[in-house]
């Protein structure tokens, strides 16, 4: 059971408390999402509001083919690329850190991973489609297929995504252990 | 599953979201692989951390200001296809009325004497209503606005309505342009 559908009903129907309380109940992970990928709180919380704009707009047109929250991820997903697009901007990250080990320390990657300012950085230096995909998985615990559905891809291209997200995280952490870099 | 298929699942093993045969293969996979065990606690790591992370967001400011704005175009969203839809049945009145004209002009031989006369012909507007109006409530409608049905229903739902003697146009109109039942009100141009 949705727990956002009653809610997303009402909105549709013009209840103006009902929005008030699906925005106090997702606001925090979908700006959380947001700035994850722009890296800009100003920004972030101008695609916020029109995220949730566009919720009281459409809530009418929801199919119920997906979870609610679901769906607003998606609308915050095409907003961020919007703005990417107007902007011209081009992903130059994702590149290999710079350490050649293809295998990384186990012990150095969970010790890095317990360090937000270590983990905030080599998320950073994702792509967007990465960085998307394992802030989706572990910020918001959401399934692949969800994930799919937010990026409206097949669930084997987020598979692969993840793939890749994973081993460069894991090896951009255990680089910055053994060089020493400080939390 | 190959190896890698199960190491691109471990992240949804670390999240907790796998579940049935899946979730199964992936954990025996894990259980007798040190480099995939290794792998799992970093991602569970990173996962914690990543969940653990308190960072500002526009809360109640943002709702504020969401709410001035929904405030400002509420009309407009609650019924966001009035318009629309208004437009479309003036355009659909307005080339049925094309269509009926020419179907009585080309009907008409030039030496009928009287030959029959098309109702509505003299239709002082035409109106569309709700899909679920019953008969009982258009009737009423129309006594207490003074018209009466010289044309259709058509296909698309729509009657041209003339006034009865000793009604106005303006009052008519005035009564069915208040009514919840009339979706369309057209008046033809002289």
């Amino acid at each position: 059971m949705d727990p956002h559908a009653q809610t997303l009903t009402q909105i549709a129907h013009g209840d103006k408390k009902a929005l008030a309380q699906l925005y106090r109940a997702l606001e925090r992970p979908v700006y959380r999402f947001i700035q994850s990928r722009l890296n800009d709180p100003f920004e972030s919380s101008d695609v916020l509001h029109d995220v949730f704009m566009e919720v009281w707009r459409s809530a009418s047109r929801f199919e119920g083919r997906s979870k609610v929250q679901t769906w607003i991820f998606g609308i915050a997903y095409r907003k961020v690329i919007d703005l990417h697009r107007k902007r011209g901007r081009q992903d130059v990250t994702d590149e290999l850190p710079d350490t050649a080990d293809d295998s990384p320390d186990a012990e150095a990657c969970v010790t890095a991973g317990q360090e937000a300012e270590h983990v905030r950085h080599c998320l950073g230096t994702l792509k967007d489609d990465h960085r998307t995909a394992i802030s989706l998985a572990f910020y918001d615990d959401m399934t692949y297929a969800e994930i799919a559905e937010v990026a409206g891809v097949p669930e084997g291209t987020i598979k692969t995504r993840i793939f890749h997200a994973k081993k460069l995280l894991l090896r951009c952490l255990s680089g910055r252990v053994q060089r020493g870099v400080p939390a | 599953m190959t190896r890698d298929e199960i190491i691109a699942l471990l992240p949804f093993l670390a999240n907790d979201t796998l579940t049935g045969e899946e979730r199964a293969e992936v954990e025996a996979a894990e259980v007798e692989d040190a480099e995939m065990q290794a792998e799992l606690a970093a991602l569970r790591a990173i996962r914690n951390t990543m969940q653990t992370e308190q960072g500002y967001s526009p809360g109640e400011m943002g709702l504020g200001r969401l709410m001035r704005e929904v405030e400002a175009e509420a009309p407009a969203a609650i019924r966001p296809r009035a318009t629309p839809r208004w437009a479309w049945q003036a355009v659909a009145a307005a080339l049925l009325a094309v269509v009926v004209g020419q179907a009585v002009f080309l009907s008409r031989a030039p030496d009928d004497p009287g030959g029959f006369t098309l109702a509505g012909a003299d239709a002082a507007f035409t109106i569309a209503v709700r899909p679920d109006t019953t008969e009982e409530a258009l009737r009423a409608l129309l006594l207490d606005a003074g018209v009466e049905i010289v044309g259709g229903p058509s296909a698309l739902g729509l009657y041209q309505l003339a006034t009865i003697e000793g009604v106005t146009n303006e009052q008519a109109i005035a009564i069915l342009s208040a009514s919840d039942i009339v979706e369309s009100l057209e008046v033809p141009d002289d």
